[in-house]
């Protein structure tokens, strides 16, 4: 009984997924006989719009050096909470907080990002090793932005 | 040393959507860098993607993106903006907002922070108004808390009477009570609903127009004292309160009138001190304005006046602001044809029932007279947060019968797939008998949408 149910189960998620490429859908969400099944997709953000010329997104222009697309969504990707100026040191020539390689406790402060005169210490969400640092000291950066990655 | 007066060298435009883009557009034939700011859930709008930088200042809650105070103040920072342009709504009329970049030499494209606190409370602006000569809506001088103190004024300026919130807007915390009998539970219930809605119960009661229109008076402030009118915009056209249709000039008043309302309005805002472009709004019945409130602000529908002014009116807050003053003189204001604007929402045009998501295909009008104010394009994903508004459809022509066939015209050209709008609804508005003879007041859009 739970055998056959469980095949009904995968031919369902199967309909289902073949459901979504069909109608470019990214999420299915049923609701049967007490049981619940979610599909979804994650969508690689489709290129320009076909009709026109769309101006470059010169939008991100504060930010600043260009970012290896993977670095904004790694998993151990660290973003800005704030708009603000990133420094890397308690002040400047000191010692910076982190470099690629150190081992960092959760807590531990990973740069400072300063916003209206205001230091803010931007804590390690996790414990793990920085493997990359994605700001240069003295940076602007936007909310959302990606600090460093500790892995 | 001291040197003159310049233009701003780089403006943060505090605001998302067709206005963001309406802002960028006048910063850009001044010569002025700009710097959009936005929530991640508009990393793609059209004035980011043409703004010469943009920052992302927060996730999509407003709360925590365009009505973040210190994370707008950062991006200010950050990029050496020395101007913020408001828009309408968002921080737009916040008094704290004006103080707070005061204080950090960054400039407000605005009023005065003491003149947006004064229009910002209904009880105050009303008091304002009246020492300044704008006629008021008969009704109580200050807040109203008991029942017996309504009962004397509602019998006095004779009912029906109005109760509304002190502190309300957008219709909320509004009853009506068509007689003594209605009076203690239009109080209750207005007092309940303006405390839910805005924290606070004051209410204020005053009489009640039948059918009255919405027409209001454009007004341009130097600051120093010069102040101008550049007409009205009859806006009576709404639905719960929301503008829906806006022209101008109004097919209900006469040349004269508009001069003499004209006229007390900028005298009015002459001795306030005025700075930059705000909007006295008018309920108007048989030959009589009664002040509603003052929007201290740029409006939605102000296209409407540029095209029969001939004046951009961004243009002009941008250099009040910078201290340049107005470009023109109450003389050089000359009413030029008629225009008429729709809202376009991303609505149902039958339930109103919002309507996000991808527009498929896009097709705007053009021609002679026609403008579209709107920051969509086709493969936008219009975001579920936001206000329902996507674009602003503006036709003018030499005569109000010239306009609306030019509307009709245009409206039969805009396509836009993918997502629900309200074009469907002007198709129809456009054609209707009263609309076409302009017999219509405020009541009038809502008892049509019921009847049908």
């Amino acid at each position: 009984m739970a055998d056959q149910k469980s095949i009904l189960d995968q031919m369902l998620v199967r309909e289902l997924a073949q459901l979504l490429t069909e109608t470019g859908l990214t999420e299915i969400e049923i609701e049967r006989e007490g049981t619940r099944v979610r599909v979804a997709r994650n969508v690689t953000v489709a290129a320009a719009p076909t009709m026109m010329a769309m101006p470059a997104p010169g939008g991100a222009a504060v930010a600043g050096p260009a970012l290896a697309a993977n670095d904004a969504t790694h998993p151990g990707t660290v973003h800005s909470p704030m708009v603000g100026t990133a420094f890397r040191a308690p002040e400047p020539g000191a010692r910076p907080y982190v470099e690629v390689g150190d081992q960092v406790r959760q807590g531990d402060t990973l740069l400072i990002i300063e916003a209206m005169k205001t230091m803010n210490q931007i804590p390690a969400p996790r414990a793990g090793k920085v493997t990359k640092i994605l700001v240069d000291d003295g940076q602007p950066v936007e909310y959302g932005e990606p600090l460093l990655i500790i892995e | 040393m001291t040197s003159s007066p310049r233009l701003f060298s780089k403006i943060l435009i505090a605001n998302r959507g067709e206005i963001a883009l309406r802002v960028l557009r006048a910063c850009k034939e001044l010569g002025i860098a700009t710097v959009a700011v936005h929530s991640t859930a508009d990393a793609d709008a059209m004035h980011v993607r043409l703004a010469d930088e943009s920052v992302c200042i927060g996730p999509p809650p407003t709360r925590e993106s365009y009505l973040n105070i210190p994370q707008i103040l950062a991006a200010c920072e950050i990029t050496g903006a020395n101007a913020v342009h408001p828009g309408y709504g968002f921080l737009s009329e916040n008094a704290r907002f004006a103080e707070i970049l005061a204080a950090h030499d960054v400039a407000f494209i605005g009023p005065s922070a003491e003149h947006i606190r004064i229009m910002g409370d209904k009880i105050e602006a009303k008091r304002t108004a009246k020492r300044l000569g704008i006629p008021v809506v008969p009704g109580s001088e200050g807040a109203v808390s008991n029942e017996a103190t309504a009962k004397k004024i509602a019998d006095e300026i004779g009912y029906p009477v109005l109760i509304k919130a002190s502190a309300g807007g957008g219709g909320r915390g509004m009853k009506v009570a068509r007689s003594a009998l209605e009076l203690p539970n239009a109080l209750a219930t207005a007092r309940a609903e303006a405390r839910a809605a805005f924290g606070d119960d004051a209410v204020y009661i005053e009489k009640y127009l039948a059918k009255p229109r919405h027409i209001e008076v454009q007004v341009m402030g130097d600051g120093a004292g010069k102040a101008v009118h550049l007409g009205e915009r009859d806006c009576s056209l709404q639905r719960r309160h929301q503008k829906v249709m806006e022209e101008s000039p109004s097919p209900a008043i006469t040349p004269e009138q508009r001069a003499r309302i004209g006229g007390v309005v900028a005298k009015a805002m002459s001795d306030l001190g005025y700075a930059g472009a705000g909007t006295v709004e008018f309920l108007y019945e048989d030959g009589e304005f009664y002040f509603i409130e003052m929007n201290t602000r740029l409006q939605v529908e102000h296209p409407v006046t540029e095209a029969v002014t001939g004046f951009d009116l961004v243009t002009e807050q941008i250099r009040i602001a910078s201290g340049l003053g107005l470009s023109f003189e109450q003389k050089d204001v000359k009413f030029t044809g008629h225009a008429i604007e729709c809202r376009i929402n991303a609505e149902d045009p039958k339930t109103f029932a919002a309507s996000p998501g991808r527009i498929a295909y896009y097709h705007p009008p053009g021609g002679l007279g026609v403008r579209i104010d709107s920051g969509v394009y086709q493969g936008y994903s219009i975001p579920p947060y936001y206000d329902s508004l996507i674009g602003k459809l503006i036709v003018h022509a030499h005569s109000r019968d010239e306009a609306l066939r030019r509307l009709a015209r245009a409206l039969d050209e805009f396509v836009i797939d993918g997502i629900k709008t309200t074009i469907p609804l002007f198709r129809e508005l456009v054609n209707d008998p009263d609309i076409i003879s302009g017999n219509y007041d405020i009541h009038w859009l809502e008892k049509r949408l019921a009847m049908v």
